[in-house]
């Protein structure tokens, strides 16, 4: 083993021995990172559980014409043509009203209910995709298929689902712009720790920059001070955000279990798991780097 | 093996400690510093250490000029050159062991090399038996012994010792005197301030007198003090 792996093993040891020798310190600044931590990585999973279920729905601009429950194929037909023909369809699909049912009963819990139904409640139906997502427009292409023999019924409920696309991305890029401050936050936090580390030890720190220790000598066992406290509270954050995640999710389908439609929070996946490990590493490696290196400044003017 | 030639220091509040001080140092050599109290004895031997860095002029230490060096050359060069601080500079939270092993510990020696060396630094200075005490419970010169343990553990080419016999009684100062002549007869090149006549007299060697921050008389190189 060559002195370079041994003077990182001497400094990993060193910054272990440090958090031991306080453990009700160094856990309470774990604690504190990790709740600020905890917030954006709750923020990440709750947008990407709205996210991944908004993306089932369909954002894409398009009109549902349905028509009377009493309308043959025949008529559905002449209707397809006549969607066909106009200047703002761009691809009509039809949907056969027993294929709906089917849809209906398999996508929803529905089933039993529907089952006991005497006929199929559902009528015939073409799904447009429109040119155009402008709802002047729209409200005229509405207003002209209404017209159509057969047509009960043109709705554009697409957009509430490009509402809440867009809300979701507002929410990540709220997030985004909040997990940066929290950063920064995480980044004080390890700082201020570590300068009280490098206080308290600062004439260690002189005697061995005497004696020929670099700066990075110096630096090296606070590097892994913040990086360990950084690692232990992300470690600890992602836990704190699973349990509430967990809970959440208890009273999330006690709440949605009697509608159709089921919503739960997905936790991260584990790549994203990885990268907030890192990522507090990370963080606390460069907050001790910040402050030590002002410390070492400060250590070197007053000499 | 040591060269200042027209060197000035001055410190930051302006106070110029050196004013233009030229002497040499040959490999081997045994070279005394002295001068009254504030003469710059201390600024002499931390430039020639790399602790500080000259104003003006050059210090040439082993065919390096320290002023052409970087931080991080300047501090590694401070490994090879042991240095017996005039307020021994020992960390009283950790035992003697510990304090000779700092280093070591710095340079990334392996561990069963570090307690080896250790050790033998103890054992060179009368002080194996206290490698488990705190500073604080050993004497004065138990505590400029250890200081000196310290200096010759990464084994130097170069020891420098700014008053190692300080506040110390007669004998203390005999002992420790004996000890660097004794480096200085294995061909450790020792410079070595003093303030006290009793320890030139006993060192022999070369004598470089400061004063007011210039050299007042210097022994050329190869001629012995008197007496
Ligand atoms: N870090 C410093 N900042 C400012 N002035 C300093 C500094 N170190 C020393 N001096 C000044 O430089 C002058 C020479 O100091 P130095 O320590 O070299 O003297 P000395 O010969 O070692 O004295 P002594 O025998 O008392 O140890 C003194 O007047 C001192 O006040
Ligand atoms: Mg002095």
């Amino acid at each position: 083993m060559n002195a370079w792996i041994r003077t990182h093993r001497h400094a990993l040891a060193d910054a272990l021995r440090r958090l031991a020798a306080q453990p009700g310190a160094s856990l309470v600044a774990v604690f504190v990172i990790a709740i600020a931590v905890a917030i954006p990585v709750l923020g990440v999973a709750l947008v990407r559980s709205v996210d991944a279920a908004v993306g089932g729905l369909d954002t894409d601009p398009h009109v549902n014409v349905f028509l009377t429950l009493d309308a043959t194929e025949d008529d559905a037909k002449r209707v397809e043509a006549a969607l066909r023909a106009h200047p703002q369809s761009a691809a009509v699909k039809f949907v056969p009203r027993a294929k709906a049912l089917e849809e209906l009963k398999a996508t929803t819990h529905l089933a039993e209910l529907l089952a006991n139904l005497e006929r199929n409640p559902l009528p015939h139906a073409f799904t447009v995709r429109t040119r155009t997502a402008d709802p002047a427009q729209l409200a005229a292409v509405r207003t002209a298929w209404l017209q159509l023999p057969r047509v009960e019924q043109v709705s554009a409920e697409f957009e509430w689902a490009e509402k809440l696309g867009r809300w979701t991305r507002f929410a990540g890029r709220a997030l985004a712009g909040g997990a940066l401050l929290l950063a920064l936050a995480v980044l004080f936090i390890v700082g201020h720790l570590i300068r009280l580390q490098v206080v308290t030890r600062r004439e260690e720190i002189e005697v061995s920059q005497l004696i020929g220790a670099t700066a990075g000598d110096v630096r090296r066992p606070f590097l892994y001070h913040g990086a360990l406290q950084g690692l232990a509270a992300g470690g600890c954050a992602l836990a704190l955000a699973a349990g509430l995640i967990v809970w959440l999710n208890a009273e999330l389908s006690a709440l949605t279990s009697s509608y159709a439609y089921e919503f739960k929070i997905v936790f991260l996946d584990s790549s994203t798991l990885l990268a907030v490990l890192l990522g507090t590493a990370l963080l606390g490696w460069v907050g001790a780097w910040i402050s030590v290196s002002r410390e070492l400044r400060r250590f070197a003017g007053r000499s | 093996m040591i060269q200042f030639s027209a060197v000035a220091k001055r410190y930051p509040t302006g106070y110029e400690a050196l004013r233009d001080v030229s002497f040499e140092v040959a490999e081997g050599e045994l070279v005394v510093v002295t001068g009254h109290s504030g003469a710059g004895k201390s600024t002499l031997l931390k430039l020639a250490a790399g602790i500080e860095r000259a104003t003006r002029g050059s210090v040439i230490v082993n065919g390096q000029n320290l002023s052409s060096l970087g931080e991080t050359a300047l501090a590694v060069l401070r490994r090879h050159i042991g240095f017996v601080f005039q307020d021994h500079k020992l960390l009283f939270d950790r035992s003697a062991g510990e304090n000779v092993a700092l280093p070591l510990r710095i340079a990334g020696t392996a561990s069963d090399e570090t307690g080896r060396r250790v050790r033998a630094a103890l054992d060179k200075v009368g002080l194996l038996a206290r490698e488990k005490a705190l500073p604080i419970t050993l004497s004065g010169g138990e505590q400029q012994r250890l200081c000196i343990a310290r200096a010759i553990v990464n084994r130097p080419a170069i020891l420098v010792a700014d008053e190692p016999t300080g506040n110390l009684d007669a004998e203390s100062s005999r002992s420790i005197l004996e000890l660097f002549l004794s480096f200085h007869r294995v061909g450790v090149t020792v410079l070595l301030s003093t303030h006290d006549e009793s320890s030139l007299a006993l060192l022999g060697g070369r004598r470089l007198a400061l004063r007011g921050g210039l050299v007042e008389s210097a022994d050329r190189a190869g001629e012995a003090v008197p007496g």
